[in-house]
């Protein structure tokens, strides 16, 4: 396992030009480990850039970013060694496969590292289990696939690569209600047989409080606050602030406790507001 | 990398140059190119360094993004400057060591290359692509070449394609970006390796790309379609051309200015001195 700091991390796109913009302003931040951390912050709130800082893609314009404490951009040829390390992918990765087929495309990234016939072929077979890409799939052209199967096939091209982090931007923008489901109840699964760190990047509030364990609110580029799901979503007034929206849930239980019913307005899974309810009305029986 | 490529890339500003018709603009610019060709002695080539240098300052750009348009054409510069230096026999000779002869005249003649192709590049594009907007340029193009449309040439066709093609330069050059960071996140290396293996290590950026462009392709035609586009026949304009009385008296003035270099190459100069 490792662990992923930011250290006074800014980062200035389009320097020295007109439009000249800082996404990124002196970001200090460790990602704690075996967790899934999501990352959220209204658009253009710096949360692509944070990402694409964690595996050496962008270089801060000040600051360092630390994998297991040691400076990522200390030497240039150890990039690759980073970018097998954390895994990134990135927004829409749809766009990104190329092979003949589904299971070449996938075996790109172990093979780039080096991995052995049979270690790629391990690989592959695990991420397609968590990533649900079928046997049948294997060997399509990845461009005969609809969109949310490209999707996974995406996906698990970057986790065959094996990780110790997974940064996924976005991975369920665009799809139905089926196919967010999916996405993140695979990676749900992969994080925890895995114990493995998975750092989601949403702005989806439902999804984050779903899936995630941790909470990074991201607001202007910068760190607005870094909790527990069940810490963040019972502050209600610091989501506003972040110019974030409340899970529907969690609304509709802040407003059954305005009414007057004893509920805990900090409720932000369906299950869990389920089981409130019940306490309540049992208790009240 | 990439985002060195300053091809159609308009910056913002209010300069002369921004305010100037487009048209005039084009205008000047093929003088330009014509009287940095016909440039031909020290003379005219230290005022054409001058009036580049009034006119960088005259657009307001900045210089950072001037040089960095410069880059991708130091090679060629470099190139030709290294040809002209050892291939170039004239009469005097100030280097001589083994199979190398380096005269006078191959100095001078590498010098005005560089200077050539150096305010080739940045005349254009503080004349042009830097100061005009992509939008700007096709109407001005499709209304210089109108006369064509008499002989039948379809002209605006030509217009509607080159800014569809300039307005897709960016976005091209940012998916290019994309995908590559996307693949180098997958482990591809297209920094190491013998030039067979550079170019192959490009497929996996081609594909996705031309995939994408033809997509966008498909994508723009209907959505075009839906918006009843059905060529230039009838179709109005918003912003349209007009000419004004500053911009004749700017082309009127800009033109003496850059003949005025015919005049300069008739100085005779001192020995050794193209």
């Amino acid at each position: 396992m490792a662990v992923l700091q930011f250290e006074n991390v800014s980062y200035l796109y389009g320097a020295d030009t007109p439009f000249e913009k800082e996404a990124l302003k002196k970001i200090n931040l460790t990602f704690p480990e075996g967790k899934i951390i999501g990352l959220i912050g209204h658009t253009g709130s710096g949360k692509s850039t944070l990402a694409q800082l964690m595996n050496g893609i962008l270089r801060p314009t000040a600051g360092r970013v630390l994998l297991d404490g040691e400076d990522i951009a200390a030497e240039k040829g150890k990039l690759a060694g980073i970018r097998a390390r954390v895994g990134l992918v990135f927004q829409y990765p749809e766009y990104q496969l190329f092979e003949e087929t589904v299971e070449k495309d996938i075996a790109f990234g172990p093979k780039n590292l080096g991995k052995s016939e049979e270690e790629i072929r391990a690989l592959t077979a695990e991420a397609c289990r968590f990533t649900g890409v079928t046997e049948d799939q294997l060997s399509k052209s990845p461009f005969e696939l609809s969109g949310g199967q490209k999707r996974r096939v995406a996906i698990a091209g970057v986790m065959a690569m094996d990780p110790e982090i997974l940064v996924l931007d976005e991975p369920a923008a665009g799809l139905d209600p089926g196919g967010r489901e999916e996405i993140f109840g695979g990676l749900r699964s992969y994080q925890r047989e895995k114990k493995k760190t998975v750092i989601l990047i949403s702005h989806s509030m439902e999804d984050m409080a779903r899936y995630a364990d941790e909470i990074v609110i991201m607001k202007n580029g910068e760190v607005f606050a870094v909790d527990t799901v069940g810490h963040i979503f019972e502050n209600a007034e610091l989501i506003r602030q972040a110019g974030l929206e409340l899970p529907q849930i969690t609304r509709l239980m802040i407003l059954l406790q305005q009414k007057g019913v004893p509920v805990s307005p900090g409720v932000h899974t369906v299950e869990d507001a389920v089981m409130e309810i019940c306490t309540q009305w049992k208790g009240g029986m | 990398m990439l985002k060195d490529v300053t091809l159609g890339q308009y910056f913002p500003g209010n300069s002369f140059f921004h305010r100037l018709d487009p048209r005039i603009k084009i205008i000047l610019m093929l003088l330009f190119v014509v009287v940095t060709f016909f440039a031909a002695n020290l003379v005219s080539f230290a005022y054409l360094v001058v009036l580049l240098g009034v006119m960088i300052a005259v657009s307001r750009l900045r210089l950072g993004v001037l040089l960095r348009g410069l880059k991708p054409i130091m090679v060629i510069a470099i190139f030709t400057a290294f040809i002209n230096i050892f291939w170039t026999k004239g009469e005097a000779l100030l280097v001589q060591f083994g199979f190398i002869h380096i005269y006078a005249e191959g100095l001078w003649r590498a010098l005005f290359m560089v200077v050539r192709i150096v305010s080739l590049v940045l005349g254009t594009s503080v004349l042009l692509s830097y100061t005009t907007t992509p939008m700007e340029l096709t109407d001005a193009l499709e209304s210089l070449l109108s006369p064509l449309k008499k002989i039948r040439v379809p002209v605006h066709e030509f217009a509607m394609m080159m800014s569809l093609a300039l307005r897709f330069v960016p976005t091209l050059v940012e998916e290019t970006e994309k995908i590559i960071n996307a693949q180098k996140a997958r482990g591809a290396d297209f920094e190491s390796g013998n030039v067979l293996q550079r170019a192959k290590a490009l497929i996996p950026v081609l594909i996705p790309l031309f995939v994408s462009a033809f997509r966008r392709a498909t994508e723009l035609a209907t959505a075009m379609e839906c918006r009843c586009y059905t060529g230039g026949g009838g179709r109005t304009r918003m912003n349209q051309l007009k000419l004004h009385a500053k911009d004749v008296a700017g082309l009127l003035v800009s033109l003496f200015i850059l003949t005025a270099v015919f005049a300069f190459n008739q100085i005779p100069l001192p020995f050794g001195v193209l």
